[in-house]
């Protein structure tokens, strides 16, 4: 009987202690202090939002929206990207995939209506593992049985260990009582849950459990969000969160035009980029009313130069495909001149996927990719025995010269700049190459097509390399400089007999690390990955630009985010002085 | 020929050209390379099967003729297809942006020509004086700067001012707020700088136009003649001169009505304002065809009423003119 009773209080206060809002860390050393409640803030959006239904598009707008409005499961910290409780207070792991989520009592839709396990499971079944879904995720949760265990308790059930399958619960938790009527399970084809909360919606039913809900939205030019005054989080002092009363989104499409608005003092924060810095610093140093600040990015997109495997022109694709070959090339790579000249000194050397602060990189990385040496490169291409003409460009066997087309992003300032600097420097060592330059939007497209010999493209950084397994590992979806690998039917096996010898290697690596969720026994296979894509030149990896920012003075604890990953939201913190 | 039986004729000869039009602009649009599904496989999220089900679902793995002639039909039955971006009908999309879009041209354009008619007169008339002078380097310099380097030139000229009205039709805090007199001076305040932006260009065109064609009409016979009968400078100049130099005008005139669409895309763009402009190109970069094909098709049909009105203007100006 007294047991029975201890039991109880033990629950009780188990409870209370559940029912507690989140405390953020003081995150001293990112310089946040206690804020001041109210005021509101102005921000851009480069594009006008498709949609409010986070999953009914990808739209760069609405992942910036759903950040306020909505959170996930689990967050990020704010300084060391380590994985945080969110909506779930808590959680277990056993036998390496059964995942048990505790949720947070006491959280409210922005409509007062109560959050619980109900709201997760709808998300995941009806929502993120539908295949019709645009901004889905089905493909990560194929086979994933999702299980209300309680009110406020959810069980995911993976068919096989998925080391990285946290990180999928930073997605947004949508509200059930408002879009069963869309889904599978209210009766309706699967497809129609993207039709949910189309930009011209009453932004009463756009409900979340963010930090700001929706209040207006006055097409191709604003929308606005208001405080939802219920929120889940609290300061280090144990006030509630966010401090701001209103955020304001101004659709700015031109970056330049941001950058004036910015000075206008209409707008109180801009994310710029390198090229923008010296302006905008010089300006500050002129005692101009804001801050410029810089941070080492773990997100965003460093750009590589893909060699394709299977040129057209066969005696391109033996080069190409050759070592010796892109690691020659990779010495006529100056790496330090393009971080200097097109990113005003604003960049670091990047690995593959995974950024420089992140806990995965391995540093030897950048010892492995060398140095600019254009001696170096010479030796090598002579040692291809690739001769020079007596116009000095190198000959192919054939007798015809060495030259290709590099394909970049010609309405990117960055990548034209690249593009410029490497067509220069290969032309030192004997290479001839045009440039073609198509818009940037397309250059994934054109590189997973067959119609190019050598692209300036980037691909996104991940906190965990997991997450980018279709474009690393051999074989996989975006794997596109190498696409004989690829399966010949969708979800069908690797041709694993067009392998180099090398991928196979790398793929067996992938095999094996994502067998496992020990994070020493990853970090030493990833690790191993780096190296042998470094030392192999699988692509050559150029720079990882800085994450730069401009605040007003006008506000108090700001910190860069890049606006669209989930689970990274410092805007909650940030206040009007 | 009565006035509604050449309506009725042009409008038979438009619905085959429209035809060949919609047709050339949907080819155009498969031939494009890369495509609204390519760009979405970057995103982690993506997998190879949503795509195919999207593909599928909006009939892009049909061939394109079975596409067109869907589209076709949705048209006879008044639907314009839907927005794969938005995830709405692009009837809808249209119409939201196109209160602002029929704002900004109807008013440049009212603007350009009250302004540009009486400085082509005047410059025609005053030929070597050095304000005609002036007034002709403005106009080649109008011609020649591209509009988006002029507005930001201007917007540059506001910053460097101390002002703060860079961009848009409002301040943000105006935006959503109800019609007032404060919201109407914000809206002034910012409305100069997409006016001269867009109109500093038509309103050098035809001060040109308009310049040259009056000193033509000046240099004819029955201005002469008009002149020698006695009549006074300000009959022959307004009643003969004027009247007969204005006609090639309103033909011109009939061809501005598309550029309610199209003219303003670089320039809306880089003053930010919700005109289709963006819209447009938005769907261009992402091959979003149903939204394109509308604008493209807007764009032609407005070309056409354009000129059955210029024509129609002009057999009401100018009684010669018969319609044949």
């Amino acid at each position: 009987m007294n047991r029975q009773l201890w039991f109880a209080i033990c629950l009780l206060v188990a409870g209370l202690a559940w029912a507690q809002p989140k405390t953020l860390p003081a995150y001293t050393n990112l310089g946040v202090s206690t804020g001041k409640a109210g005021g509101s803030l102005t921000l851009a959006l480069a594009s006008a939002p498709q949609t409010f239904f986070y999953y009914g598009a990808i739209d760069a707008a609405i992942q910036n929206l759903a950040n306020q409005m909505f959170d996930g499961l689990i967050e990020y910290n704010l300084a060391n990207y380590q994985i945080e409780p969110a909506l779930a207070t808590r959680w277990s792991i056993s036998e390496n995939r059964i995942y048990t989520f505790e949720l947070r009592r006491n959280v409210r839709w922005h409509d007062g209506r109560p959050f619980t396990a109900d709201d997760v499971v709808f998300t995941y079944t009806q929502i993120v593992a539908n295949p019709e879904a645009r901004g889905g995720d089905a493909a990560n949760f194929e086979g994933v049985r999702v299980e209300k265990l309680g009110d406020f308790r959810v069980r995911f059930t993976l068919p096989k260990p998925a080391p990285a399958f946290i990180h999928y619960m930073r997605l947004p938790i949508m509200p059930k009582h408002k879009l069963l009527p869309f889904s599978q399970e209210g009766g309706k084809p699967r497809a129609e849950i993207n039709t949910a909360w189309p930009t011209n919606v009453n932004p009463e039913e756009v409900v979340g459990t963010g930090p700001f809900r929706l209040r207006s939205y006055t097409p191709g030019q604003q929308v606005t969000l208001v405080k939802n005054p219920n929120y889940w989080k609290r300061d280090a002092a144990g006030n509630p969160l966010p401090y701001l009363d209103q955020v304001q989104y101004l659709i700015i499409p031109d970056s330049q035009a941001r950058v004036a608005q910015f000075l206008a003092g209409n707008l109180g924060q801009i994310n710029i980029t390198g090229a923008e810095f010296p302006d905008l610093k010089r300006r500050e140093t002129q005692g101009g009313p804001f801050r410029v600040v810089q941070f080492r990015a773990l997100f965003g997109s460093p750009p590589h130069i893909g060699f394709n495997y299977n040129a057209k022109n066969p005696e391109l694709a033996r080069l190409f495909s050759n070592s010796e070959f892109r690691r020659a090339l990779q010495f006529a790579v100056n790496r330090e001149r393009i971080i200097e000249d097109v990113y005003n000194g604003l960049a670091e050397r990047a690995s593959y996927g995974v950024a420089p602060i992140s806990e995965w990189f391995y540093p030897e990385v950048v010892r492995l990719q060398g140095r600019y040496d254009l001696n170096a490169a010479n030796a090598a291409l002579d040692r291809l025995g690739l001769a020079r003409g007596p116009d000095g460009i190198r000959r192919l066997p054939s007798g015809r010269p060495l030259e290709f087309t590099l394909t970049y992003g010609s309405n990117s300032a960055v990548f034209s700049a690249i593009a410029t600097i490497l067509q220069n420097d290969f032309q030192r060592v004997g290479v001839k190459v045009n440039l073609q330059g198509i818009l940037a939007a397309n250059l994934l497209a054109t590189g997973r097509g067959s119609d190019w010999e050598a692209i300036l493209l980037a691909l996104g950084d991940q906190p965990d390399p997991e997450l980018r397994t279709p474009i690393w590992k051999p074989g996989g979806a975006l794997y596109y400089w190498h696409q004989a690998t690829q399966p010949t039917t969708p979800g069908g096996p690797p041709q694993f007999n067009n392998f180099l010898p090398w991928e196979r290697e790398i793929y067996d690596l992938w095999e094996r690390a994502a067998s496992t969720t020990n994070f020493t026994q990853r970090k030493a296979l990833y690790d191993r990955w780096q190296a042998i894509a470094a030392r192999e030149a699988q692509v050559i990896m150029i720079a990882k630009e800085y994450a730069v920012g401009a605040v007003s003075n006008r506000y108090g604890n700001y910190i860069y985010s890049l606006g669209v990953i989930p689970g990274y939201n410092p805007l909650v913190l940030l206040f009007q002085r | 020929m009565g006035i509604g039986v050449f309506i009725l004729r042009r409008a038979l000869v438009a619905l085959p050209t429209l035809l060949l039009i919609s047709l050339l602009v949907f080819t155009v649009i498969q031939l494009q390379p890369g495509g609204f599904l390519e760009n979405m496989l970057e995103d982690p999220r993506v997998s190879r099967e949503t795509v195919e089900h999207i593909r599928r679902q909006y009939l892009l793995d049909q061939p394109a003729w079975v596409q067109y002639l869907h589209w076709l039909r949705g048209i006879l039955q008044g639907d314009f297809g839907f927005s794969f971006l938005n995830g709405r009908p692009v009837s809808e999309l249209i119409w939201e942006r196109l209160g602002w879009t029929v704002f900004l041209a109807a008013l440049t354009l009212w603007v350009t020509w009250l302004i540009a008619i009486p400085l082509g007169i005047y410059t025609a008339l005053n030929r070597y004086s050095p304000t005609s002078t002036a007034l002709n380097f403005v106009g080649y310099f109008g011609l020649a700067t591209p509009d988006f380097l002029l507005a930001l030139l201007l917007i540059y000229l506001v910053l460097a001012s101390g002002g703060t009205n860079v961009g848009g039709l409002f301040s943000p805090q105006y935006i959503d707020a109800p019609w007032s007199w404060a919201k109407f001076k914000d809206l002034l305040a910012h409305l100069w700088i997409p006016l001269v932006v867009i109109g500093l260009d038509g309103t050098a065109n035809i001060m040109r136009q308009m310049r040259a064609n009056l000193l033509d009409a000046l240099s004819q016979d029955y201005i002469r003649t008009a002149r020698a009968k006695g009549l006074a400078e300000r009959v022959v100049l307004w009643k003969h001169a004027v009247r007969n130099a204005i006609n090639p005008l309103i033909s011109l005139a009939g061809l501005q009505l598309p550029t309610l669409i199209s003219s303003t895309i670089i320039a809306s763009i880089v003053l930010s304002l919700p005109t289709i402009g963006p819209f447009l190109y938005d769907a261009l970069l992402n091959k979003d065809q149903y939204v394109v094909m509308a604008l493209l098709m807007l764009s032609a049909l407005l070309l056409m009423v354009g000129n059955l009105l210029a024509d129609i203007l002009l057999a009401w100006v100018d009684p010669r003119i018969r319609y044949e």
